[in-house]
């Protein structure tokens, strides 16, 4: 008898920790989006109100137009970047050690210190970055102030601070390449460049799949930087669908409708994400 | 078996004291600002001398905003028995959901409060249900500071107290200072930050000025489709597009008021402090006046008073005696002690006259500026979505003010359209 309650009991820490932290949240969470509820006061059913109102609702769409630009600029930058760096980390240079910490250093730094930090730097009048632009003659780049550009400079502060675990990714995907591959091409007379695209990005590229899940991931949730940088300015620019839904439950206190947008972008998100898993595994076959 | 019995009846015995002590207790949080705390403890130490109702003394925790820490604790039912430092505008939604005391149903407020408030004031904090939920206690009323050395160095004859005399002032003030193409030197600095909170600052300041204390909202409906929120626009519009303000988005930590950078902002009286610890020079005298109005605007100049007030929350066991304890903290004694420590203003009427203010008035000058002030202030419409409606105005705001996509009109009636969507759901 003992021994028949043995295994549940060893499994029910996990399943009590699975119904009280994701079953249970996200059920009610289901029940929720049939409602308006402002957390205080008693829960009042409104059918499918919030989903008609989500669906009509101009700033959503655009928060969600805002964060796949984003994703667009911050996707391939960090790959790009990530990758260079851990070529570069991957060849026989001095002070490696040094390198590999430094790049990391960003990434366990505190994402406010280093967004509060940025913005310093990204200053219209102050910021050492218009400073430089102006003592070599160019004209000053309204960072964040320019509705047109601010995206862009939260994605290249973003993958500042993340590229660090990339590089770390990248070089054990590069470290698994075996060395007689290249010494085989090298007789054959192939250049740098055709060894790198015919030998390590293909063997890399379960290690690219990775990175760009991690990196689609992580820029779909997309927050601290525009809540603290900008609040979603200029006109909305960067208005990122996760601060938004944030804006809808936490400063309008709209729980009902809160849920309702984070149901349908978690679901974006797994759509976005199973289309990638796709896309690369056919460039795999 | 026997020492077990005497365990369990110690066990008893030392809970059901503390169950006492604890229903004698009232929990107090106050703002987590040093002077508060200060006062506070000041204020906490002396009561606990004297009376059996005990009171324990806790800064309100840290979070992002007091707002959501009171919201969590609403939530998880661990709301103390007071809270000193509720913004006006919150307190509609937690009395409509039904978390706080109605005051005036306990025995004495009514008097009290109609002793300590004007009219308009009583009005204001009316709830809709004819209720009244918060002590009004302290108030910020917003001026214009402006540096006085820099008043002379400029050549200003007079404060630009009207909008066309500021703009003359942005004109004579606006300079390249280190000759970079760029203007690093304004008459002026506000926040351009698209967070409704940061309009309380800017445009609401302006507009009550504008319209003698108008109001956002009106019988459920949006009220400030008029000359005066239009002109406030315009008027801010032109203050950008002149760049006779810059569109920086300063961190907490850049002041440029302090650098001398700029020479006026719009401000309450905490600044008087804060310009003391952090002044570059000695010679750095500051003052305060009303901020700006159109053009003809006759009679006195009213402004956002930014009211902070106390409740009573219904998980309080003896709200009598929490009452007790707040009407002893802003009587007479406990205000005066208030503005000493906090160099805050207490709400009440006459303030400037009242004997018992006067000598510390007489010692502090710039204090009696806002005093003088507090007669013409007004603060936040009773609405539950207040906090949205400001959000509404701040995304028009940036649009129209900052970045010049819209007219003011245009920019006004939008901001009108989308309040009274939001109010009639």
């Amino acid at each position: 008898m003992k021994k028949k309650w043995l295994p549940y009991l060893l499994v029910s820490p996990y399943i009590i920790h699975f119904i009280v932290f994701v079953a249970f949240p996200v059920l009610f969470s289901l029940v929720l989006t049939f409602h308006e509820w402002n957390i205080i006061s008693p829960m009042k059913f409104k059918g499918f109100s919030n989903y008609i109102k989500m669906f009509n609702d101009r700033m959503f769409w655009k928060s969600i137009t805002n964060t796949f630009m984003f994703l667009i600029i911050h996707i391939p930058l960090q790959i790009v970047v990530s990758l260079a760096l851990a070529e570069f980390l991957n060849q026989n240079i001095k002070l490696k050690g040094f390198f590999r910490a430094a790049f990391f250093l960003p990434v366990i730094v505190s994402g406010v210190v280093v967004t509060i930090l940025w913005q310093q730097l990204f200053g219209f009048d102050s910021g050492l970055f218009n400073r430089m632009l102006v003592s070599v003659g160019l004209s000053k780049v309204g960072w964040l102030t320019d509705p047109n550009i601010a995206m862009g400079s939260i994605a290249i502060m973003a993958t500042w601070k993340n590229v660090g675990l990339y590089v770390i990714l990248f070089l054990v995907g590069l470290q698994t390449v075996p060395t007689h591959y290249y010494e085989a091409a090298s007789i054959e007379g192939a250049s740098h460049w055709q060894k790198f695209r015919k030998i390590t990005l293909p063997m890399i590229n379960p290690t690219i799949f990775m990175v760009v899940i991690l990196s689609t991931i992580g820029g779909f949730s997309l927050f601290i930087e525009p809540y603290i940088m900008t609040g979603g300015g200029p006109l909305s620019s960067t208005m990122s669908s996760v601060l938004y839904i944030y804006k809808q439950a936490f400063q309008y206190f709209h729980m009902g409708y809160s849920v309702t947008l984070g149901f349908f972008f978690a679901m974006l998100i797994l759509g976005v994400v199973v289309i990638q898993k796709k896309y690369i595994e056919q460039g795999d076959d | 078996m026997k020492h077990i019995y005497i365990l369990f009846l110690v066990l008893f015995i030392g809970c059901n004291s503390s169950k006492d002590e604890k229903d004698n207790t009232l929990l107090f949080w106050s703002s987590n600002n040093r002077g508060e705390i200060e006062f506070t403890e000041y204020f906490v130490g002396q009561w606990n001398k004297k009376k059996e109702t005990k009171v324990r003394f806790q800064p309100i925790p840290e979070g992002q905003s007091s707002e959501e820490v009171i919201l969590a604790s609403v939530v998880g039912k661990t709301t103390p028995d007071i809270y000193a430092n509720m913004w006006q505008g919150s307190v509609e939604m937690y009395a409509k959901a039904g978390v706080l005391v109605p005051l005036d149903t306990l025995e004495g407020f009514t008097e009290f409060i109609k002793a300590r408030c004007t009219k308009k004031v009583l009005k204001e904090i009316t709830s809709s249900d004819g209720h009244i939920y918060q002590v009004p206690w302290k108030i910020n009323p917003i001026m214009t500071i402006y540096n006085k050395r820099l008043m002379s160095d400029f050549g200003l004859s007079k404060l630009p107290s009207t909008y066309d005399e500021y703009f003359k002032a942005g004109e004579k003030i606006k300079a390249d200072k280190n000759n970079d193409g760029y203007v690093d030197q304004w008459v002026g600095y506000t926040a351009v930050k698209v967070i409704w909170y940061e309009r309380l600052m800017n445009f609401y300041p302006l507009y009550i000025a504008a319209s003698d204390g108008g109001a956002l909202i009106k019988d459920n409906k949006a009220a400030f489709n008029n000359e005066h929120a239009i002109g406030v626009f315009r008027f801010l519009q032109k203050l950008y597009q002149k760049e006779y303000y810059s569109k920086e988005r300063l961190t907490a930590g850049q002041d440029r008021f302090i650098t001398e950078d700029i020479f006026t902002k719009w401000i309450g009286p905490w600044e008087i402090r804060h310009v003391d610890k952090f002044k570059q020079r000695d010679d750095f005298e500051i003052a305060f006046y009303p901020v700006q109005v159109p053009k003809g605007h006759k009679g006195p100049v009213y402004t956002y008073s930014d009211p902070k007030n106390i409740v009573v929350f219904n998980t309080c066991k003896q709200p009598q005696k929490a009452w007790n304890f707040i009407k002893t903290l802003i009587d007479k004694e406990g205000d005066k002690k208030l503005l000493e420590i906090t160099t805050q203003l207490p709400n009440r009427k006459n303030l400037e006259m009242d004997s018992i203010f006067k000598e510390y008035f007489e010692s502090h000058p710039k204090m009696k500026t806002f005093a003088k002030q507090a007669n013409y202030l007004k603060g936040v419409d009773n609405s539950e979505v207040i906090v949205e409606v400001f959000d509404i105005i701040s995304q028009e705001y940036e649009a129209c003010v900052v970045y010049n996509k819209k007219t003011p009109e245009k920019a006004i009636e939008d901001a009108e359209k989308a309040v009274n969507n939001l109010l009639k759901n």
